[in-house]
């Protein structure tokens, strides 16, 4: 398993990744959308013959008067690659390039109110927190948790790293 | 405006009124002002209202008139660009691109110097990869803009494009000088892309020397450190810098251990080549990022013998007290070499005999904890897949049968079962296990997704559709929702059913909606020509580029075309004679001009 920032050419294979493994679909056009908006943001996760077996689609909100603020568009690993950990990887690195590159002060997503394994991995594991609930936020009627993870940490870690790197220029 | 038949002030401003509305999409106010200047006995015959009429009933969607009002306006008035403008926007707006260029052109007669049409023509010139067309128009939109930047990268990239890297660099040179330069802002995100840019392009002309140089001169305005360290290593180590190239990739490694490259990079640049070495490496690595991966599984791939048997013996350990699902997709990679095929199922089996009568993985761990009751489930489990792998379908049936005998609960079980059988060559066995499966966990659309694809691969596509409607949007149908999702896998599966059941004209259709997705996704580009230059996200812009130029290319394009020519083929030998499938060959022959297309575009390919 390896995982990387996403290219151009992995796009159409986040596509069918997602198509198999979550009920929000996008047109390749959205996909296109994320990858040369926000090239750094988005990570894919493949196996050792190039699949694409799980993948972070991310976004910067930018028109918003908050904060400014990163959001997981949507995040798939497939079932037969669970328990590897793979999930909070790709996390882990889409918000490190939102704070590094676009200045991210935290990262919000939205999940399903039935989706425990994904609000565990949240919440648990990925220190988000809940900030309301939305309703019928879902096409079938479903309710969101709307949740949100502080990115200080990264920034911390971004100023670390760079002054680090600076020493051996 | 050499309209050979201009307005009378009021009449100017009714039509200037035509065309706000047309930019804000105000096509019914719009038309109320062209009915209010051609409802004038003077000027029912005035060309560039009744070309604007037409453009606004287009969009409307009112076609054929507007080619009608269109075509009548121009023909009013041959010297007007602006009724070859409004032509070349209605033949684009129905993917006419040539036919739309050479009306741009004709626009561009009457007045050469009009910003819009020309930034309209190299939309289409790069669309239509006119490379050298596009460079010229961009060379005429940096005169009439000098001060804009997007004229400058424009120009810069065609040139780029066109593979002159001189030029290309010395232009983004030329702007980045004339730029003020500010105090170094952190998050100059725009200024940090372009600066990639430019070097993505110095690499390409092969000068790493200089790229180098030039990264290393910005690399403080650079904010993206990921693409710098990346780019950094990459140069450092094809120049043979080692020492400077390994810095870079531990850097990166602390950042993303993840990544399977930064270590094979990493042993590159410490000119790391015996195995054993190797091996060594990844062990200094596995202690100091317990958490990681790659160094844990990458010593599999390099030691042999004694020295992988006892790796992949403590591998395998973990995993299993642990319980991770996907440890065989993990080690598939090994099996191409049969002395570690035979050690794994020495072990393996080992493990089965040893836990079974002691809880715990061999004799001589007697020492500690038994391991949980699951570790036995998840030996079974591999085994399954391990003898699968091996085609040897009675031994994988039985570990299987005795992992669900363990646990009948775990969905994965019945998934690996019905694999089984699909591989054996028993598709319909295969569904019916998936089905089991989907039924144990509805909520899972992988799950869901597998269970449509075997019952497609059992020819059963009404219950695979039916399947796929658990996760369709309601209110259409699941076929229109899959096609609206670009879900391609399952119409590519669905032709090859139809294909298989003999309805020809089924599996062509579905091989049509994969084609034209295709067609959709190439499409697609057209919005970005714009969006990349104002963003700075040139170096993904043109990886979009290169990666359309090759779309068809992609699997799933490849699969459906070769499905839709062996329809072809059989149809061409084997013509059908009754009615009903004569009915069939006449919606094939619809789409029979597809076939040589498609040839085509594989041979192209």
């Amino acid at each position: 398993m390896n995982i990387r920032c996403a290219r151009p050419e992995d796009l159409m294979n986040m596509q069918h990744c997602n198509l198999l493994c979550l009920p929000e679909n996008y047109q390749m056009k959205y996909y296109f959308y994320h990858g040369l908006s926000w090239p750094q943001l988005s990570y894919v996760a493949e196996d050792e013959k190039g699949n694409i077996v799980g993948y972070v689609l991310a976004k910067m909100e930018e028109d918003t008067e908050e904060l400014k603020h990163g959001h997981i568009t949507s995040l798939a690993v497939k079932r037969s690659h669970r328990r590897l950990g793979l999930a909070q990887k790709l996390m882990d690195q889409a918000s490190e390039a939102m704070v590094e590159c676009f200045d991210a002060k935290y990262v919000s997503l939205h999940v399903r109110k039935s989706n425990r394994a994904a609000l565990n991995l949240y919440k648990n594991s990925l220190k988000f927190e809940t900030v309301e609930i939305e309703p019928k936020y879902y096409a079938d009627g479903e309710d969101a948790y709307s949740m949100r993870r502080d990115l200080s940490e990264f920034s911390k870690k971004v100023t670390v790293e760079s002054e680090h790197s600076d020493n051996i220029q | 405006m050499p309209s050979s038949n201009p307005l009378p002030p009021k009449e100017n401003a009714l039509f200037k009124r035509i065309l706000k509305c047309y930019e804000h999409k105000q096509y019914k106010n719009g038309l109320k002002f062209a009915k209010q200047i051609l409802s004038n006995p003077k000027f029912t015959e005035h060309g560039e209202t009744l070309a604007m009429k037409g453009l606004t009933l287009n969009c409307l969607g009112r076609k054929e008139e507007a080619y009608e009002y269109v075509r009548r306006g121009l023909r009013n008035d041959l010297k007007s660009h602006v009724c070859w403008h409004v032509y070349g926007l209605l033949q684009r707006s129905d993917k006419k691109y040539d036919e739309a260029i050479k009306c741009y052109r004709n626009a561009l007669k009457w007045e050469k110097d009009n910003i819009q049409i020309l930034r309209d023509l190299s939309l289409l010139q790069i669309q239509m990869r006119d490379l050298e067309g596009y460079r010229d128009t961009r060379y005429q939109l940096l005169m009439l803009r000098p001060t804009q930047r997007a004229s400058w990268i424009g120009y810069a990239m065609s040139f780029h494009l066109l593979e002159d890297y001189k030029n290309a660099i010395s232009i983004c040179e030329t702007f980045l000088n004339q730029q003020q330069v500010n105090t170094p802002n952190n998050f100059d995100y725009e200024q940090s892309e372009l600066l990639l840019y430019q070097n993505m392009v110095i690499r390409e002309s092969g000068d790493l020397k200089e790229a180098l140089k030039h990264l290393e001169n910005n690399q403080n305005q650079i904010v993206d450190k990921l693409t710098l360290k990346e780019t950094l290593g990459e140069l450092h180590l094809n120049l043979k810098q080692y020492i400077k190239a390994a810095k870079c990739y531990e850097d990166l490694i602390v950042r993303n251990p993840e990544n399977t490259n930064y270590f094979k990079k990493l042993i590159i640049a410490k000119q790391i080549t015996k195995s054993e070495d190797i091996v060594k490496f990844y062990k200094e690595y596995s202690e100091k990022y317990p958490r990681a991966m790659p160094p844990k599984r990458q010593p599999l791939t390099y030691a042999s013998g004694e020295q992988f048997k006892t790796l992949v013996d403590q591998y395998m350990r973990k995993a299993f007290s642990k319980g991770v699902p996907p440890l065989f997709v993990d080690l598939r990679s090994l099996y191409g070499d049969k002395s570690k095929v035979e050690i794994i199922e020495e072990l393996c089996l080992g493990y089965v005999e040893s836990l079974k009568v002691r809880g715990k993985y061999s004799e001589s761990t007697n020492n500690g904890p038994k391991e949980p009751a699951s570790a036995l489930l998840w030996v079974y489990y591999y085994l399954a897949q391990h003898y699968d792998y091996l085609e040897l379908t009675e031994k994988a049936l039985s570990y299987e049968d005795a992992a669900i005998e363990h646990t009948p609960t775990l969905i994965e079980l019945y998934v690996t079962k019905g694999r089984i059988h699909k591989h054996a060559g028993d598709p319909q066995e295969a569904y019916k296990w998936l089905d089991e499966a989907q039924q144990l966990d509805t909520a899972d659309r992988y799950i869901n997704s597998k269970c449509s694809k075997y019952m497609l691969r059992a020819n059963r596509v009404k219950e695979a559709e039916d399947t796929c409607s658990k996760f369709t949007r309601e209110g259409i149908s699941p076929m229109d929702n899959l096609n609206e999702m670009q879900c391609m896998w399952f119409q590519t599966e669905c032709a090859l059913a139809y294909q298989r059941l003999g309805k020809y004209g089924e599996a062509l259709k579905k091989c049509h909606e994969v084609d034209r997705h295709f067609s959709e996704i190439i499409e697609d580009q057209f919005d970005f020509h714009t969006y990349c230059l104002r963003k700075m996200t040139l170096r993904s812009y043109v990886g979009l580029l290169r990666l359309e130029d090759v779309l068809r290319g992609h699997p799933f394009y490849f699969k459906s075309a070769k499905c839709a020519i062996e329809v072809y083929l059989h149809l061409f030998d084997e013509p059908l004679k009754d009615e009903r499938t004569e009915q069939e060959l006449n919606t094939g022959k619809r789409y029979y001009f597809l076939y040589f297309v498609m040839v085509m575009a594989i041979k192209g390919n």
